[in-house]
């Protein structure tokens, strides 16, 4: 006779069989979400555009449309600018899976708007948010526990991208890799579910229809390998120069007053509206002369082209604030360069080698291992593509040499970069994997801040009065400095006691650490620190969670161990 | 922006709870899991009508695209064309017509690479498709590869073809053959158009076009047997006669070729040229059969004294500034040695008239490459000395 299970593992059980009928559920409703989304783009650009529109037109519409979606994503929807994937990922890792209903929505509505009125930008990464957001608020409705809740965020995202790209295996291999960031992540099989379920339903509705009609191809000659090591090394080029010049240009917006946040997208449209002027082949996600560079159907000097305009356009489009992902834009990008270096290459070569459409082939995922950082999920995207195992070996070799250069001069992958431009830290692999003791186990909640306006001298007393040896700057929401007593000390003999603090402060960045970093990590930062080590959010880097002292680190040690000598005397009296 | 982790307001399924407790939340959470159902199952209907909406749309635009290039293609507008039909493949994607359009276009603007490309990529979800296969023929055709032409033109005529269809598949093979003659493949040529004779229907113009064919790659048996076979079903078609006349003439029944060649209306080339060679090689032929000797000697006294006046003629035409080479010389010694040897009574012997047939035949020989037209006379009598020779070999 079987042994009834406690109630708290029968739940438990229960749980998992709901989070499975779930995900199957969130795979078809992401699924659909991208399909709606793609076909919502289209149809908003021949509505905007119609079939052969005139140059004004063509010059008009981006700049007109960004002023309403600038409307739209500064008073409504402020967290769906850009590509949806680092937010989907400070979601995950920084708000218990927690995206707000609004977002998916908003994310919906200002990507069609944008991608939809021509700006140079894909439509993966918001699909990815959408259907993340899809997951998350639906996990929030049944009534999942925290966690699980959290874990469906990356099965939502597997299964938008699997609809939106038609690449399943890529899909997961993209939450695993990206937004969860652990290839051994116990939710393989979810996204894999999720993601099989949006693709069976994204194929019942637009048929199988691959993304491309690319031709086979294989490695003509031994010696090409050296050519496609080359291309990787251009490919890597051409995704550093994407990510600085994103990074900067967005980095400048950034600076602009707030006043100007809610035409920032407009000023990007009209950039976007000029070069569709002259050249409407960067319009939108661009995939039919991505098609084009795969069959050989462009000329070098057109792909030249493609490849620098798509570029600026991107980086104009995203780093303006408009609402679109650079998924799509590095492909097309990596196929317009490999496409002009396999021409090249087939009219020069000492020796045989493939149409320029297998080069262009190997350049998309060369420059979505250098933009995106996901190596393997750009292979296997390849090979879903092309069904084709020869193509393989040429594409690892360009990937690789593509993901090495762009991690050697751009540490920072992209969408953490960006995220840190918003101060969101997002948390390392290893910091994420570390079991042993963190910050937040050695910090101290209760913190005295000195007021930015506060006199040099008053801040010194404050500090010999707290006996610390040094103090932060600001309130616990805004940290904007950290001044030393020393440092007081020496301005007060200078008769500079009367200045306010705020006003001594340097411009550099305060040595900090965030609440997941290991000891180590805890103490290299220690040892640069004036004494007293702030603690800050990941979420918000401006919010200090706490301080670590020298002092602080005995006293917590002390109340340990005295706490763990009396549950050891209340052990042994039983 | 800002993710500050929140806590879930409502009781979670994880939660320890008490069995009342326990029973709502499981009654709450299949509630939610079947309306989330019904909200898929409506939203997958929403997004297949819009889906289907948004298709049709691009189907019409499609459309649209490919008349523009039609359009723009015969204005000679080629690269606009190309702009155009390739937005039709996008649009309507796997659409064979407008990819075949769009690879016409490409090849028309000596894009072979990417027309080859277009049509490939087609092919390989069609391997059979005839219209696919032959348009790839076409483009090896057109960059004179002979193998991969061939291997393409294979392929669109074993395609399944429709019943219907069995004209066009005949025009294709006869556009093979074409392609094979034209690049000096006549074995091949041969071996197509005896797959062609095969299947062929009783229509005389369709075995006249074999029959050139068959003339054209040098089989002339064959080409006389199909403009016979047309004569049957129209006994007084014009080119049928003609083509029938100049095979038997080429097969050297200048009798037979002179019987259709009369029938033969005169506006056809050659018809009236030939007719004249093949009476001439009728009436002056010394070593025709069933003829009487006394026959026989004054052909070859006619045609040697024709011949060797002709010989004379250009000689003093062309010796202005030259002397006569050895070889002329010594031929025309020879022929005065002959014309002796005819003022006596025993030229009926075979020997001397073979000698003189083959001495006409030099003559005219040296006298038509040294002062060309040849008239139809000259023509006969070297067709003569021909046939002497390779009878005598």
């Amino acid at each position: 006779m079987r042994t009834p299970l406690p109630r708290a593992q029968q739940l438990r059980l229960r749980e998992h069989q709901v989070f499975l009928v779930l995900t199957i559920l969130i795979g078809v409703l992401a699924g659909l979400a991208a399909v709606l989304f793609t076909v919502a783009i289209e149809q908003t650009s021949h509505r905007l555009f119609g079939l052969a529109p005139s140059r004004a037109r063509l010059f008009a519409v981006p700049p007109l449309m960004s002023v309403l979606t600038g409307i739209l994503l500064a008073k409504f929807f402020p967290d769906v600018r850009g590509s949806g994937v680092p937010q989907t990922e400070a979601a995950y890792h920084l708000a218990d899976g927690v995206i707000p209903g609004r977002v998916p929505f908003g994310k919906f509505i200002t990507g069609v708007l944008c991608i939809g009125s021509g700006h140079s930008m894909g439509r993966e990464g918001p699909s990815v948010q959408i259907g993340a957001g899809i997951a998350s608020v639906a996990g929030r409705w049944i009534g999942l526990s925290p966690r699980r809740a959290r874990d469906l965020v990356p099965v939502g995202a597997a299964g938008a991208l699997a609809a939106a790209f038609n690449t399943p295996v890529a899909a997961v291999l993209f939450a695993l890799e990206e937004i969860i960031g652990d290839m051994n992540a116990a939710l393989l099989g979810s996204t894999v579910v999720a993601s099989v379920a949006s693709v069976i339903v994204e194929r019942s509705i637009l048929g199988n229809e691959p993304l491309f009609h690319v031709p086979i191809y294989h490695l003509v000659h031994p010696a090409e390998l050296a050519v496609y090591a080359v291309l990787g090394v251009i490919g890597g080029g051409i995704s550093l120069a994407f990510c600085k010049g994103l990074l900067g240009l967005r980095a400048g917006f950034r600076r602009l007053p707030a006043s100007t946040k809610m035409l920032q997208p407009a000023i990007g449209g009209l950039v976007i509206g000029l070069v569709l002027m002259y050249s409407p082949a960067i319009m939108g996600v661009g995939y039919e002369y991505v098609d084009q560079a795969l069959n050989g159907g462009l000329l070098f000097r057109s792909m030249a082209a493609l490849c620098f305009l798509k570029l600026a356009a991107t980086i104009v489009s995203y780093a303006s604030g408009n609402a679109g992902g650079i998924f799509a834009p590095s492909l097309y990008i990596g196929a317009m360069a490999g496409g002009a270096v396999g021409i090249v290459v087939h009219r020069f070569a000492p020796f045989p080698t493939a149409d320029a459409g297998a080069y262009a082939l190997v350049g998309m995922g060369t420059l979505f291992a250098g933009i995106i950082r996901a190596p393997m999920t750009s292979v296997f995207m390849i090979f879903e593509i092309t069904q084709d195992y020869q193509i393989l070996v040429p594409l690892m070799v360009a990937n690789l040499l593509s993901f090495v250069i762009s991690r050697r001069y751009q540490p920072v992958p992209v969408y953490h970069a960006l995220l840190q431009q918003d101060d969101v830290h997002l948390p390392s692999a290893a910091a994420r994997a570390s079991t042993s003791k963190t910050a937040r186990t050695l910090m101290r909640t209760e913190v005295s801040f000195i007021r930015a306006d506060t006199s040099v001298g008053i801040a010194l007393e404050t500090l010999a009065e707290h006996d610390e040896p040094a103090l932060p700057v600001g309130s616990r929401e805004q940290l904007l400095g950290m001044v030393t007593r020393e440092r007081l000390e020496e301005l007060v003999q200078d008769g500079k006691a009367a200045e306010p603090v705020g006003s001594i402060l340097d411009d550099g960045l305060v040595v900090h650490v965030h609440p997941d970093h290991p000891l180590d990590v805890v103490l290299e930062r220690f040892a640069e620190s004036p004494g007293v080590l702030p603690v800050m959010s990941r979420s918000d880097a401006r919010r200090v969670e706490g301080v670590i002292t020298l002092d602080g680190i005995v006293k917590i040690k002390r109340r340990r161990q005295k706490a763990s000598a009396q549950a050891a005397e209340e052990t042994d009296r039983q | 922006m800002g993710f500050a982790p929140r806590r879930h307001e409502e009781t979670s399924l994880a939660e320890p709870v008490n069995g009342a407790q326990r029973a709502n939340l499981i009654h709450r959470e299949i509630v939610r899991l079947t309306l989330l159902g019904a909200v898929a199952v409506i939203a997958f209907f929403i997004t297949r009508t819009i889906a289907a909406s948004n298709r049709e749309m691009s189907v019409r635009d499609a459309a649209e695209w490919y008349e523009r290039g039609e359009a723009q293609l015969a204005s000679g507008d080629v690269g606009r064309a190309i702009d155009s039909f390739r937005r039709a493949t996008v649009k309507h994607r796997g659409e064979k017509k407008y990819v075949l359009a769009l690879a016409r276009a490409l090849a028309r603007n000596r894009q072979d690479e990417a027309a080859r490309g277009a049509l490939l990529a087609l092919r390989e979800r069609a391997p059979e498709d005839p219209d696919v296969n032959l348009q790839l023929a076409r483009l090896a055709a057109e960059q004179q590869d002979v193998n991969q032409a061939l291997r393409y033109y294979h392929n669109t005529l074993y395609a399944p073809w429709a019943a219907d269809q069995a004209d066009a598949r005949r025009r294709v093979r006869l556009e093979l053959v074409d392609f094979l003659l034209k690049n000096n493949q006549a074995s091949r040529a041969v071996s197509e158009l005896l797959a062609l004779s095969t299947d062929l229907p009783d229509d005389a113009p369709i075995h006249v076009q074999v029959a050139n064919r068959f003339l054209e790659a040098g089989d002339n048996r064959r080409a006389l047997d199909q403009f016979q076979r047309a004569l049957r079903t129209s006994p007084e078609e014009g080119a049928a006669l003609a083509g029938a006349g100049e095979a038997a003439f080429r097969l050297g029944d200048y009798s037979l070729a002179r019987q259709y060649l009369r029938r033969a209306p005169d506006t056809i080339d050659d018809v009236r040229t030939m007719r004249e060679v093949a009476g001439f090689v009728i009436s002056s032929d010394p070593l025709a059969s069933r003829i009487r000797s006394a026959e026989r000697q004054r052909r070859l006294i006619a045609e040697f004294a024709y011949a060797r006046q002709r010989f004379s003629d250009c000689m003093a035409h062309v010796l202005i500034g030259r002397v006569m080479s050895d070889d002329e010389r010594a031929l025309d010694d020879q022929a005065g040695l002959f014309q002796t040897q005819l003022r006596t009574p025993a030229i009926h012997d075979a020997d001397t008239i073979d000698a003189g047939v083959d001495l006409i035949g030099r003559l005219e020989g040296i006298a038509t490459a040294a002062c060309p037209p040849a008239s139809p006379r000259d023509r006969a009598l070297l067709l003569i000395a021909q046939s002497h020779g390779a009878n005598q070999h």
